[in-house]
């Protein structure tokens, strides 16, 4: 028993760079900007939406990119860690997320950085009972949060 | 008392180092086992047994063999040439069961790999593993070891006729005496829950090999690349110089990363036979079913206490739950051993008899976690204390203070034989009461409670045996002797580097090792880099497990450290031609004590060394470099946890306020990781206390499949956490340094359940099967 592959091509702009791709329609996005682009930074710790590591910014909102796939987002606009680092709001997270230590492994860190990064998107000032119940929808298994909770509060206060 | 001249405090030991390994997880570009693609690679998926304990009838493959892209499917038969795995432990009276890598003839757990398909990627080799058609003849399965342990109960290894692979009792002191003469006499039987690392990177593994003369590089997400490369020249016949284990960054291990796995195994033996790179990533749904799991005991206590509340004697049974197989780090030992050997904890109990029972199960293998066998033993004791203390109208701090190994009577040997270095039991307790102000607490309580408000407060001092070396191992009751090594090399510029056999996969390595060898050379902290995670870059090693990193790590950087200083300062004592004596390094420059103008610079001297034979003594190694061995004396680190929660009886909600740690690991190298691995730790025992368990059903079928089903405590449940240090260094371990991984999961879950309890005290409720889930809650609230 053999099975010949549909393809798709999908078209989107990931952290400012158009690309082109023909994929199978159920290739998830996540496997997409990881494999297709080799964006590693994007992490899958669970693939079934419960964990956050695999948060991208579709359309500037936050998606579970293992839960989304690519043909659903073909034509739109995904930014990545890689980008996110990068940019002003992304390196002042880095900096308060290194000085309150809020990552042990790093694994879940990708994820809590594009939440964060689209969290304080308009808002400042975040207490830090917000900030828990907004980063609750991501797991991380080493730190206690403390240090991440305390790390986003921070960067909120510095805009 | 060890030599400290070798440990050097400096700018750096002591201080909150921001981490240097930061950056790279911050930008997403860390690489981890997941990320790493080599050319021509081939993906793994494994078939799986859908069912606890069933005999596999036969094995049909074509139908996947047939699909599109799929370069081979094995199974068991396929892999003879593959050894079993085994554990290596030599203990009298235990009975082994080599597990085979895939399945033959018979399964024993749910998820249990029977196949494994190569394919072009993981999404191919998924489906062709949907088409392999394995025929089973189900067996009846065996879910809980009391159960295992009846004599008409089904046998998982017919060959040995038992499902009881060990059973062994000890006495020490005059236990039965110390019965007679109690005035009261409580007993319990606790049921800890089985719960798992779940490290957020699931396990998975890429394997690389070449002929001629084979080579085989694995790169795996491990704790311990040295001792899996052992193992992987045993199971695979080969020398073990011609494999290299290599991990990438590891997203977390908590213990799960230490045993090799089958499938690391699998996908070492695929590549050798297939010739292409082959690798293996789980998914969460494997890790939850086919990673290990842990803690679940079955315990049953027995204490003989005075009316006022002196402890004179206990007993305990304890019984562990292996699952299906017991090959990795001897799965149903680890559990009940060390919980019985660590039972009287921080307190001075002389009289106390125990019997260890360790049973195979029809559920998934259980292997190190977090706090081994410490967490179940810890929980059972202190949820026994609170109602003791309760039914002998005692404060339980005050009961636990009573009962307390006494300031000022370190060493302290118990009675089963553990040598606690140093501590600071009743210090600890005082602090940590202190900082949640008990008294004005317990008045707070009284008031809600009069309103209908229930508030309660769960202490839980523990203490945690760390440094784990040969003493350490046998100490536990696990004769299993290692020691471990680090090589410091100034290079020819006049940077460091330094290889180390430990592991790290989130515990700062790069930042503690650092800041040890900085000090000890007296260099700046950005001019060292740490090396590990390869057996071909680094000093044999055991790796990382039971919090011996700090200890044992920083004891070998520095010694190895003290010993590249001696030949650095030889070397510029020629070159400045006046005694080694008469020099210091300051920030990494050579000069005559007292007059830093007169000196020359790191860089200076290492090049001399390695470029001018002028500065070559007769005879003598120039190579500024040493690799020293360190093998420590156990320690035993100590610490209290108060949790301080309300509970809701109508809704059966539990919130916790707040929770407060008063810890002491001896010398402190970077109080920010520290603090770090405590608030870690006890985010995971707040998981144990309430949420983490891993269900069957009496067919054996895992409930708990899915991170929907096994909930990981988010900044929902994890409070804010409070961290006090008190520090009472080791007179034994080089530096003091003892460890600290450990201490929050055996003591949080425990605080938190009392917690609960204590809040529902007018219930007098007795809860004995743990997590405190809101149905057990419900059924406390519910009794008059
Ligand atoms: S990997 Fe997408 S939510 Fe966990
Ligand atoms: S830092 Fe390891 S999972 Fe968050």
């Amino acid at each position: 028993m053999t099975s010949s592959k549909e393809l798709v091509e999908v078209v989107m702009t990931v952290n400012q760079t158009e690309v082109t791709r023909t994929v199978e329609p159920r290739l998830t996005l996540a496997d997409f900007i990881r494999d297709e682009l080799d964006l590693t930074g994007t992490k899958l710790g669970c693939e079934h939406g419960v964990c956050g590591a695999c948060t991208v910014l579709l359309e500037g909102e936050p998606v579970r990119s293992c839960c989304t796939l690519a043909v659903q987002a073909a034509g739109g606009t995904v930014q990545t860690v890689e980008e996110l680092c990068r940019l002003p709001r992304g390196a002042r997270l880095r900096e308060s997320f290194k000085k309150h230590h809020a990552l042990q492994c790093g694994f879940c860190t990708p994820g809590f950085l594009v939440t964060s990064y689209e969290l304080l998107e308009d808002r400042d000032e975040l207490t830090v009972e917000e900030a828990r119940r907004e980063l609750s929808g991501n797991i991380c298994r080493c730190t206690g949060y403390q240090g991440i909770v305390a790390a986003v509060v921070e960067a909120s206060g510095a805009d | 008392m060890v030599e400290n001249k070798t440990f050097t405090r400096g700018k750096f030991v002591g201080a909150r180092v921001p981490r240097v390994e930061d950056d790279r997880f911050l930008t997403g570009s860390a690489r981890f086992i997941a990320d790493v693609k080599v050319a021509g690679m081939k993906h793994v998926a494994f078939v799986r047994s859908p069912y606890a304990h069933a005999r596999v009838v036969s094995v049909d493959v074509s139908q996947a063999l047939a699909l599109a892209g799929v370069a081979a499917v094995v199974t068991g038969e396929d892999l003879a040439d593959v050894g079993r795995l085994v554990d290596a432990m030599q203990i009298e009276g235990l009975s082994k069961t080599p597990q085979p890598v895939l399945a033959v003839d018979r399964v024993r757990f749910v998820g249990e790999a029977v196949a494994a398909v190569v394919a072009e990627d993981r999404y191919v080799a998924e489906d062709a593993a949907d088409l392999v058609v394995v025929e089973y003849e189900p067996l009846g399965a065996v879910t809980d070891a009391v159960a295992g342990m009846a004599a008409d109960a089904p046998v998982l290894f017919e060959e040995l006729g038992t499902n009881v692979l060990y059973r062994r009792s000890r006495a020490h002191g005059d236990t039965d005496s110390a019965f007679a003469a109690a005035d009261r006499v409580f007993e319990g039987r606790f049921h800890t829950n089985r719960f798992m690392a779940a490290p957020m990177e699931t396990r998975g593994a890429i394997a690389t090999f070449e002929t001629g003369p084979d080579r085989l590089h694995i790169q795996t997400s491990s704790q311990t690349p040295h001792l899996l490369r052992m193992a992987l020249a045993g199971v695979l016949g080969m020398p073990e110089q011609r494999i290299r284990v290599s991990t990438p960054a590891v997203g977390g291990g908590f213990g799960q990363k230490i045993a090799t796995s089958p499938e690391e195994v699998v996908v070492a033996a695929l590549a050798r036979r297939l010739g292409c790179p082959v690798k293996w990533v789980e998914d969460r749904r494997e890790n939850l079913i086919a990673g290990s799991h842990a803690k679940e005991q079955i315990i049953s206590l027995e204490l003989a206490v005075t009316g006022e509340g002196r402890i004179l004697g206990m007993r305990a049974q304890l019984i562990g739950d292996g699952g299906g197989y017991s090959f990795n780090t001897s799965s149903i030992l680890v559990e009940p051993q060390v919980a019985a050997q660590s039972m009287p904890g921080v307190y001075d109990i002389a009289n106390y008899d125990y019997e260890v029972i360790g049973v195979v199960t029809n559920k998934t293998p259980v292997a190190s976690f977090r706090g081994i066998g410490w967490t179940a033993g810890h929980s059972a004791r202190e949820l026994l204390f609170d109602e003791v203390a309760r039914d002998l109208g005692l404060d339980p701090a005050e009961f636990r203070r009573l009962n307390m190994i006494a300031p000022g009577s370190f060493p302290h040997r118990t009675c089963t034989d553990m040598l606690y270095d140093s501590g600071s039991y009743t210090e600890s307790l005082a602090d940590a009461l202190e900082m949640v102000d008990y008294r004005a607490l317990r008045e707070r309580q009284r008031e809600l409670r009069a309103q209908g408000r229930y508030i309660g407060i769960g202490i839980s001092p523990y203490n945690e045996l760390t440094g784990f070396g040969t003493d350490s191992a046998s100490q536990a009751g696990f004769p299993f002797p290692s020691h471990d090594n680090a090589m410091v090399t100034v290079e020819p510029t006049g940077k460091v580097t330094v290889a180390v056999g430990f592991h790290s996969h989130g515990q700062g390595h790069e930042t503690t090792f650092a800041q040890v060898a900085a000090d000890g050379l007296g260099v700046a902290i950005e001019d060292v880099a740490v090396v590990f995670g390869d057996t071909s870059t680094s000093p044999f090693g055991m790796g990382t497990y039971a919090s011996r990193s700090a200890i044992i790590g920083g004891g070998t950087v520095s010694l190895a450290a003290a010993r590249v200083r001696e030949k650095v300062l030889a070397a510029a004592g020629r070159l400045l031609e006046v005694s080694p004596e008469d020099l210091e390094i300051v920030d990494g420059r050579v000069s005559v004590a007292g007059d830093p103008d007169a000196g020359v610079s790191f860089a200076e001297v290492a090049g001399a060394a390695y470029f001018d034979p002028r500065v070559r003594g007769e005879g003598e190694d120039v190579y500024l470099s040493a690799t020293m061995f360190y093998d420590p004396p156990a320690t035993y680190s100590n610490g209290t946890i108060i949790a301080v929660v309300e509970v809701d009886p109508e809704t059966t909600e539990i919130t916790i306020e707040r929770i407060v740690a008063s810890e002491d690991c001896g010398t402190v190298i970077n109080p920010m990781i520290v603090e770090g691995q405590v608030h870690g730790a006890i985010a995971q025992g707040i998981g144990g206390a309430l949420l983490e368990h891993l269900a069957y059903d009496e067919q054996g079928q895992p409930l708990a499949t899915t991170y929907m089903d096994y909930l990981i405590p988010t900044t929902m449940e994890v409070p804010r956490i409070d961290v006090n240090h008190l520090e009472s260094p080791s007179p034994f371990s080089i530096g003091g340094i003892k460890g600290i991984g450990e201490g929050g999961l055996i003591s949080a879950p425990a605080a938190v359940t009392c917690a609960v309890l204590d809040a529902l005290a007018p219930w007098e409720p007795r809860l004995r099967t743990l997590p405190v889930t809101p149905d057990r809650i419900a059924e406390i609230c519910r009794q008059e």
